[in-house]
């Protein structure tokens, strides 16, 4: 059931974060390091699901496709002179940015590496 | 490696010497990477028992400039390939290559650039190449089709290049069998057709259904082509296996259309 869900987000700041404090726990015997491993499927599974519910940010990007694929469900894209316009119409410019996009669930979703 | 060009190329429908020089011009350049294609299969040249190679053996392009080229097209020919100055252009040409080796598409799908594999929706990747703006289904079987080329040699050019990609990604991929497939070809005779008067005279070759299709569709027989004709005088043509049959084609329906040209 949790490997339903991808670990991508473990690798954001919020998740440095809860894995730190995981480790921390661990360290001084508070937690199991299986119990921990609970709260990280946890925690994808939490943030994929918000990120479909309640995140209503949105960016429109520009830019050159330079190369694309699919497979196994995850489009990989390189995009070139890339402008992502942001909602408070804030341009960010970029020359080269990759964008890897999963499905989750029903739901698909974009998570950036 | 633009000696490849058949004379076919460049002395075919094509009216002015100007545009000859444009296509040395423009078909010089998309042969030059092919010298990096080092494809064990055959040589780029058209094979001589290619359908396509009726025109004649391959010319140098520098000779092929001038029109006394020794191409067995008589002048009627050469005439009328280009009636008042129409020449249908090629707008997609399909082809099919044997790489003569059992692939593993998701190797391929994962290894390539710009390449698509949802086997849950179609058993084949898809993947596209700038130049010549192409696209080709690669099946694991072997078996490739490429689609969108707009000459013979960019068909070819392109198939070279796919099965490249191929073979680089670890594979034993040959180059077998190219075949063009079909040809398809537009052109505007520009003036309008009264198509009911046509379907009615040649019904045998018409299906015209203006509550399913705004065209006529003609198939002719000889050469095998279909047609698609519209009211404003514009035309697709398609089916043909070599570029002569969509000039004789044409050639044919023209004289057709002019008789039954909207007052």
């Amino acid at each position: 059931m949790a490997s339903a869900y991808y670990e991508f987000y473990r690798g954001s700041s919020i998740g440095m974060a809860l894995t730190d404090s995981l480790d921390e726990l661990i360290t001084s015997g508070a937690i199991t390091p299986q119990l921990a491993m609970k709260v990280l499927q946890q925690f994808d599974k939490s943030l994929a699901d918000t990120m479909v519910k309640q995140v209503k940010a949105k960016t429109t990007l520009k830019g050159h496709l330079k190369t694309y694929r699919l497979c196994d469900d995850v489009w990989t894209f390189i995009v070139q002179q890339a402008s992502f316009k942001m909602e408070q119409n804030e341009v960010i410019l970029t020359p080269r940015i990759k964008i890897i996009a999963c499905k989750n669930g029903d739901a698909i979703e974009a998570g950036k590496k | 490696m633009s000696f490849a060009l058949p004379a076919r190329q460049v002395t075919f429908g094509r009216p002015s010497a100007y545009q000859q020089q444009q296509q040395h011009g423009l078909g010089g350049n998309p042969y030059q990477p092919q010298n990096g294609l080092a494809l064990p299969g055959p040589h780029p040249h058209p094979p001589p028992a290619a359908p396509n190679a009726v025109a004649g053996p391959s010319t140098p392009p520098a000779a092929a400039a001038v029109p006394s080229t020794p191409v067995p097209l008589t002048l009627e020919q050469q005439h009328i390939t280009a009636v008042e100055g129409i020449v249908p252009t090629l707008q997609n040409i399909v082809a099919t290559v044997n790489l003569d080796c059992r692939l593993d598409l998701k190797t391929i799908a994962l290894h390539a650039r710009n390449a698509e594999y949802n086997p849950k929706r179609f058993a084949a990747v898809i993947m596209r190449i700038r130049d010549p703006k192409t696209t080709a289904l690669i099946f694991a079987s072997g078996k490739m089709v490429v689609t969108g080329a707009k000459s013979e040699d960019d068909s070819r050019l392109a198939s070279r290049k796919y099965a490249r990609i191929v073979q680089k990604l670890g594979f034993d991929a040959k180059f077998s069998e190219f075949k063009i497939q079909n040809i398809v070809g537009s052109c505007d005779v520009k003036f309008p057709i009264r198509l009911e008067g046509l379907a009615y005279s040649h019904g045998q070759f018409s299906s015209y259904e203006p509550e399913l299709f705004p065209g006529l569709i003609y198939r002719m027989i000889k050469p095998k082509v279909v047609l698609l004709i519209f009211v404003s005088g514009k035309i697709v043509l398609t089916g043909a296996k070599v570029r002569e049959e969509i000039y004789t084609a044409f050639n044919t329906i023209y004289t057709v259309l002019c008789e039954f040209r909207k007052p």
